[in-house]
């Protein structure tokens, strides 16, 4: 009975935990599954995100609504970033990933003290009625903020993936990685292309940031924990592929919070990784990637 | 007169020049043969119209419905929006999408408007493409591959196609349907195409005039019809015989 009790309450847990790191991967899947940028500073900008929704909900904006509202100026920011970084690195011949991650790292320590400087050290968190409380079903007892990223990431995972699938500058940001000839031939700028799908990312960055902040306090260091594990989940789940991205998190979430429940959760943060290892022993391409 | 007229190009990569002087006109309705054999710059000279290769002298202009537009110095799926199809060497294809969404892909700007139709008309033309358009690109086999290459060019709806060595990889029996059909979409079509090759028996008997392209330079342009002195000629020149 206690087993089961633990185990059910795990899988919850898990479940909603995967939600989470899916929310926080999604802009990593674009950035780095589709256009090959290994932005490491992406789990930073969630944070941020996190932070402009604390700022809002201090002047009683619900936090959901406003990271709505945000999304638009955290795109046109993506926007801006991507015209600085093709300028300074993507025009200048190939083969500079090393200095694209530099250049991603110093972001992120630039938008980390940003922060510091603006917020201090201390915990932020958000105010809203359903923080706080718990529901009940059967054996499982789960607070009530934990639905929403249960319910944000299937939903936006599902309006991105008709959107890729569905229009016309979806089909050309799967394609982008590919073969940019193929865009151009095909009346597409593949630049216009690239620059809109890192303002996608980065709007994603908002949303997943406002997740966040409802599941839990967060600090300006808040996206350190993410990192790796968030590279793992757009790995696992196969370069580019969008609902793998979810599927990839949930399984990485309840691994997690099984290995929390019945092992130490010391285990836990090494957890994505083992999966990771093993995965792409069987599939090098992830468990939703196609060859390429 | 409508058509893309190309004068005193030059043109080349980073310090090497592969072009010297090179002047061709294609008019419409024309089928315009480029021939030359490997590494003469054929592709070199395609890949300039489309702005692919910047060219450091000479110009390249589109004359249509009474304008002259220059397309040197535009970005290439600008010279496509202008009406420039394109079949490149290689044939480019998107791999990870299907055969339809590399078609949609294509349907931009100016031929937006014409998706439907084009679609109509690229399955019309390409059975097999309608057959297998949910199958992805990269699966297909090459001379499927070359189809679906042209069907995308013209889903842009092209006023001129350019296409760069369609028999390239093809068993011979595909090369003689691709280049029938490249034909029927002149003759049917009214379409405007100008045709790299270097198999010069294929190109000879579907071209209503030919350059030969040798060492970056056109050496024969064949302005009139091709007959049998015209292809002595071109044959000779193509291999380098006085
Ligand atoms: N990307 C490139 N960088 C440097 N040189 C190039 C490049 N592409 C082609 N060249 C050179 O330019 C010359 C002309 O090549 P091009 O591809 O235009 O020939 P081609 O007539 O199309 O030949 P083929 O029939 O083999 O396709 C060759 O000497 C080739 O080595
Ligand atoms: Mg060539």
């Amino acid at each position: 009975m206690v087993f089961l009790d633990l185990a059910l309450n795990a899988l919850a847990s898990g479940i909603a935990l995967g939600c989470i790191y899916a929310l926080v991967a999604l802009g990593l899947a674009i950035t780095f599954g589709l256009l090959h940028i290994p932005n490491v500073a992406h789990p930073a900008l969630v944070i941020a995100g996190a932070y402009a929704v604390v700022l809002a909900n201090m002047r009683g904006i619900d936090p959901i609504l406003a990271a709505l509202v945000l999304t638009l100026p955290f795109y046109a920011v993506g926007l801006a970033f991507y015209e600085f970084y093709a300028r300074a690195f993507e025009r200048r011949g190939r083969g500079n990933t090393l200095q694209s991650l530099t250049l991603f790292f110093g972001v992120s320590l630039i938008v980390e003290i940003a922060l510091v400087v603006a917020f201090g050290t201390d915990l932020r968190s958000v105010s809203v009625p359903y923080v706080g409380r718990s529901f009940e079903l059967g054996l499982i007892v789960l607070p009530y903020r934990f639905l929403v990223p249960a319910l944000l990431a299937p939903a936006v995972i599902l309006g991105l993936w008709l959107y890729m699938t569905r229009t016309h500058s979806g089909l050309a940001m799967r394609a982008v990685a590919h073969d940019e000839r193929a865009l151009s031939i095909s009346g597409h700028d593949p630049v216009a292309i690239k620059r809109h799908a890192f303002g996608l990312a980065t709007a994603l960055a908002v949303l997943a940031g406002a997740a966040l902040v409802i599941v839990g306090p967060v600090d300006p260091f808040a996206g350190r924990v993410h990192l790796g594990r968030v590279f793992a989940v757009v790995v696992l789940a196969g370069l580019g592929s969008i609902p793998g991205t979810l599927a990839a998190a949930i399984i990485i979430g309840v691994a997690e919070a099984f290995v929390t429940a019945f092992l130490s959760p010391s285990w836990a943060p090494g957890v994505a990784f083992a999966i990771l290892l093993g995965t792409l022993a069987l599939r090098p391409n992830g468990i939703f990637g196609t060859a390429r | 007169m409508n058509g893309l007229v190309v004068e005193g190009l030059r043109a080349g990569y980073g310090a090497v020049n592969v072009l010297h002087d090179v002047s061709i006109t294609v008019g419409e309705g024309e089928f315009v043969a480029l021939l030359g054999m490997n590494g003469n710059g054929k592709s070199t000279l395609l890949n300039a119209i489309m702005g692919f290769v910047k060219p450091s002298a000479g110009s390249i202009r589109l004359f249509w419905d009474g304008q002259s537009v220059p397309l040197a110095g535009q970005a290439p799926h600008r010279i496509v929006d202008l009406g420039i199809g394109y079949v490149p060497e290689g044939r480019r294809l998107v791999p990870n999408l299907t055969v339809e969404e590399n078609l949609k892909l294509a349907a931009r700007g100016r031929a937006k408007n014409d998706f439907a139709e084009n679609l109509d008309f690229c399955f019309e033309t390409f059975q097999i493409l309608k057959e297998r358009r949910r199958q992805l690109a990269g699966t297909m086999s090459g001379g499927q591959q070359q189809q679906l290459a042209i069907a995308r060019a013209l889903m842009t709806s092209p006023r001129i196609m350019v296409i760069d060595e369609p028999s390239v990889g093809l068993a011979p029996i595909v090369v003689d349907q691709m280049i029938a059909t490249i034909k029927e979409l002149q003759t049917k079509r009214r379409m405007t195409i100008l045709m790299a090759e270097q198999s010069f028996f294929q190109a000879v008997e579907v071209a209503s005039r030919a350059y030969v392209l040798a060492h970056g330079s056109i050496v024969h342009a064949i302005e009139h019809g091709l007959d049998a002195e015209a292809m002595e000629t071109i044959r000779n020149a193509m291999m380098g015989v006085e």
